[in-house]
């Protein structure tokens, strides 16, 4: 008996989807704008944050050691520093090496390069490049950079000068990384409510069906199995379409975006995990507000 | 078969029945009568449970309703037949698949609704119109699909709710005839009306009730008006 009723079941939701074709087509079509909102959403969140991460890998303070200190002082002085609270990378350059560094850069500049050659001696320090894990780290660094025990070892730090960019920019990029939360949660209660209401008027558009249902002796798990199925039909369907309308974002915007803010558009430097993944959210997203919107909305006709 | 001790309903502030005591018997042909708003329709509605009892209790086969849990009374909705006054048919459905549907719900198999559902329709002299439509068919046609579907999954007891209310005289004597017929072949029948002409040409028990209450009981009786409560 139990197989007979799931056939059934499968069977009626099947007929029902195909009877009520343009109510059904509707309601997928529907869910399909909203995970692509709900998606885009997530996109433009995932490259806010993998933008903030880049700008952030491009700042960094220095710090520039005494002309006297040795290179076996400066190595422990960068392992100390890389015990600060917060510090992300240390990176040692050698007086040579940033000479070679600066040459490099100014190749093109006959004036600078000449002037270098009329000098016998090094003018540019060794230095210590510090990255900290948040660009909200860094005041705290360079306070603890000015501690008396360094004063010996470090000549300057630059975080003064860039102080005023740093602390911006750290305000731009919270700021942005907030609205993009926010947005994502607006959307998200409006996908809620739109499949909500959405599957509420397909269920809405045979109740007297589910009370007549009732009245001949259904149980109410033989009425709602229906609806639970089409809603996953639903969910199915619009995934598919939410993916199939993902491919060109993937393919031709993000690049382009992700070129203009000099980072990677590719989907897996934007997306935390891969695209097939994605498409497990949208469909477990579409399942479980299909599943349960369904559940909620035919409550209201079981009370026969 | 069914008891009803001082059954009471309420509506807001309403009586539709008060401390109502009726007993009915196994394959008894009863005529429910009394103006509209009587309380006829709810005593119905008691039975098969589209409604909840304030007071009293109501014992089918010594089983009292108010004991059935939410989840069974689908189960005690198999044993009732209801044939409903505005039919409820399924307008999107064939007569063919509306008693199917009925037969379905009760969990029957495929085959067994494939021959059963011909020949109920046959009973209610409807073969030649499985399949069409309800807005194809005339009222009495309608309900005669309405009643097939009440008896589709064999009940012990038909609950028929003015059943000729929307009915010209011929096609109400038909549905009535109907009715006896399937009394006759041992299932019981309740039948709500405020038809009289109808009550007086079944000569089998009458009860008659007025404002909530039953104010006369008889066996081959007549629907007549009750002197004092006129």
């Amino acid at each position: 008996m139990e197989s007979i009723t799931l056939i059934r079941i499968i069977k009626t939701s099947w007929t029902n989807f195909w009877r009520n074709i343009l109510l059904s087509t509707a309601a997928t079509l529907v869910m399909a704008t909203t995970l692509t909102i709900l998606t885009v959403t997530f996109l433009i969140y995932s490259l806010t944050n993998v933008t903030a991460h880049s700008i952030q890998q491009k700042v960094d303070v220095s710090a520039y050691m005494k002309s006297q200190v040795s290179e076996t002082q400066i190595l422990a002085v960068k392992d100390e520093i890389s015990n600060i609270p917060n510090v992300e990378e240390v990176q040692y350059i050698s007086a040579a090496q940033a000479l070679q560094n600066f040459k490099q850069k100014h190749a093109q500049d006959q004036l600078i390069q000449e002037s270098l050659s009329e000098l016998d001696s090094n003018p540019l320090p060794a230095t210590l490049d510090i990255k900290a894990k948040n660009l909200s780290d860094y005041p705290a660094i360079a306070q603890a950079l000015s501690d008396p025990k360094y004063q010996q070892y470090i000549a300057s730090v630059n975080f003064e000068d860039n102080r005023p960019v740093i602390e911006k920019l750290s305000k731009i990029l919270r700021i942005t990384r907030e609205a993009g939360i926010a947005l994502a949660i607006v959307f998200g209660l409006i996908a809620v409510l739109v499949i909500f209401n959405t599957i509420r008027l397909t269920i809405y558009n045979r109740k007297e069906e589910v009370e007549i249902m009732k009245l001949v002796g259904a149980t109410n798990w033989y009425i709602r199995w229906p609806f639970i199925i089409e809603s996953v039909f639903y969910g199915i369907t619009a995934s598919v379409i939410t993916l199939l309308l993902m491919i060109p974002v993937f393919q031709y915007a993000l690049p382009k975006v992700g070129g203009y803010l000099g980072i990677s558009g590719s989907a897996q430097s934007i997306l935390p995990f891969g695209i097939g993944l994605l498409f497990v959210w949208q469909l477990a997203i579409a399942l479980i507000l299909g599943i349960f919107s369904s559940l909620f909305a035919i409550r209201k006709y079981l009370k026969v | 078969m069914i008891r009803f001790e001082n059954v009471t309903k309420i509506y807001g502030n309403k009586k539709a029945l008060d401390r109502v005591n009726l007993e009915i018997n196994h394959g008894e042909f009863i005529s429910l009568v009394g103006q509209s708003g009587a309380g006829k329709s709810t005593l119905l509605k008691l039975i098969f449970g589209e409604e909840k009892l304030d007071g009293g209790r109501i014992l089918i086969d010594d089983v009292d309703i108010a004991t059935i849990s939410e989840g069974d009374i689908p189960f005690l909705r198999r044993k009732i037949g209801v044939v409903f006054q505005d039919m409820r048919l399924l307008q999107r459905k064939t007569a063919f698949e509306n008693v199917a549907f009925a037969m379905e719900v009760a969990g029957y198999m495929r085959e067994k609704i494939e021959k059963d559902v011909p020949r109920i329709l046959e009973i209610v002299g409807i073969l030649d119109q499985m399949h069409s439509f309800p807005h194809e068919m005339s009222g009495g046609e309608k309900q005669r699909v309405a009643i097939a579907r009440a008896l589709a999954h064999k009940p012990i007891l038909l609950l028929a709710d003015e059943p000729t209310g929307n009915l010209d005289e011929i096609n109400g004597y038909e549905i009535l005839d109907l009715l006896q017929k399937i009394n006759n072949l041992g299932t019981t029948v309740i039948l709500a009306t405020h038809a009289r002409d109808l009550v007086n040409k079944i000569r089998k028990r009458v009860v008659t009730m007025e404002k909530g209450k039953i104010v006369l009981e008889q066996e081959k009786g007549r629907y007549q008006l009750v002197p004092d409560s006129i």
